[in-house]
């Protein structure tokens, strides 16, 4: 078992320290990538406090899934995969909802609250990005949350959404022109 | 950065060729960035490693469970439309007796099929 700091140790150091039952290890995972969930949970479900359960879950799978982690990809790799997984998952099921109970469009499924920002630049330009990618179609969203907010190149992103590098392409083309049209109504 | 070229730079950033790495810095760089609360790494041990988390899954349990109720009594629902509507055409009004199939039934032959006389 891992005792100490936890801050310097590898990815593989702590997955076995948790497998081991070491609270605290499994503690620095969540601590070192809870920021890149967030980034696509939230990028794809609105800046809201519901994100937060569906993060949460990430992580309660990533528990309960190491046991089949065997490292040949990234730990954050896989942690992001669980991310879209669960992410796409819960778009489905307010889809689903919406459009049995409710009236509300494609763009009321979502809610996103603007960060605090004394700076008003920063608060327009946060509304900007999070009202334009709520009113994105999700496969479109997706990539775009990877490319923008993750920071991912094609070849990454083509990994963790398992589709081949030409639908990629294809799709931030395809992405990219509604956006276009997105940000020419705002 | 003005809404302008935040778009300008939304936009840039789904070109093929761009360096995505550079693009989420500066978006970063203008407090565009996403975090969980401060104690969420807490809250995700505590669900972990205390009892509450089998109380959280089987308040989903009951969130599923309501669901499929919700859809099969929507179904219900539509079977019911449909067999009214089928009645209504086939028999040409919804009284009782269409209902229950005897609305073009003579209450003599409805007693002799009951008594055999």
């Amino acid at each position: 078992m891992i005792k100490g700091s936890y801050s310097g140790k590898t990815e593989t150091e702590l997955v076995k320290a948790s497998l081991e039952g070491d609270k605290k290890a499994f503690g620095e995972i969540v601590t070192r990538y809870q920021k890149m969930v967030a980034r696509t949970v939230k990028g794809m479900l609105g800046d809201s406090v519901f994100a937060e359960d569906i993060g949460q879950e990430v992580f309660i799978k990533l528990y309960y899934s190491l046991p089949e982690f065997r490292g040949e990809a990234k730990l954050s790799t896989y942690i992001q995969k669980i991310a879209v997984n669960l992410t796409l998952n819960e778009i489905k099921r307010r889809k689903r909802f919406f459009s049995m109970f409710s009236q509300k469009g494609n763009n009321e499924m979502f809610e996103f609250e603007v960060a605090d920002s004394d700076n008003e630049e920063r608060k327009e330009a946060s509304e900007i990005v999070n009202k334009a990618l709520m009113a994105m179609d999700p496969r479109f969203r997706i990539i775009a949350t990877m490319r923008m907010l993750q920071g991912y190149s094609t070849k990454e992103t083509a990994e963790i959404l398992d589709l081949p590098i030409g639908t990629v392409l294809s799709r931030l083309s395809r992405a990219q022109d509604q956006l276009r049209n997105i940000l020419k109504k705002m | 950065m003005n809404p302008s070229e935040v778009k300008k730079l939304l936009i840039s950033s789904l070109n093929a060729d761009a360096d995505p790495l550079d693009v989420s810095g500066r978006l970063e760089k203008e407090g565009i960035s996403y975090d969980f609360n401060k104690n969420f790494s807490e809250k995700v041990l505590d669900k972990l490693y205390s009892a509450g988390y089998n109380v959280t899954r089987e308040v989903e349990f009951v969130k599923t469970m309501n669901f499929a109720f919700y859809r099969i009594a929507l179904t219900g629902v539509a079977a019911i439309v449909i067999l009214l509507i089928s009645i209504f055409l086939m028999e040409g009004s919804l009284s009782f007796n269409s209902f229950l199939g005897l609305s073009d039934s003579y209450d003599e032959s409805i007693v002799c099929l009951l008594t055999g006389n």
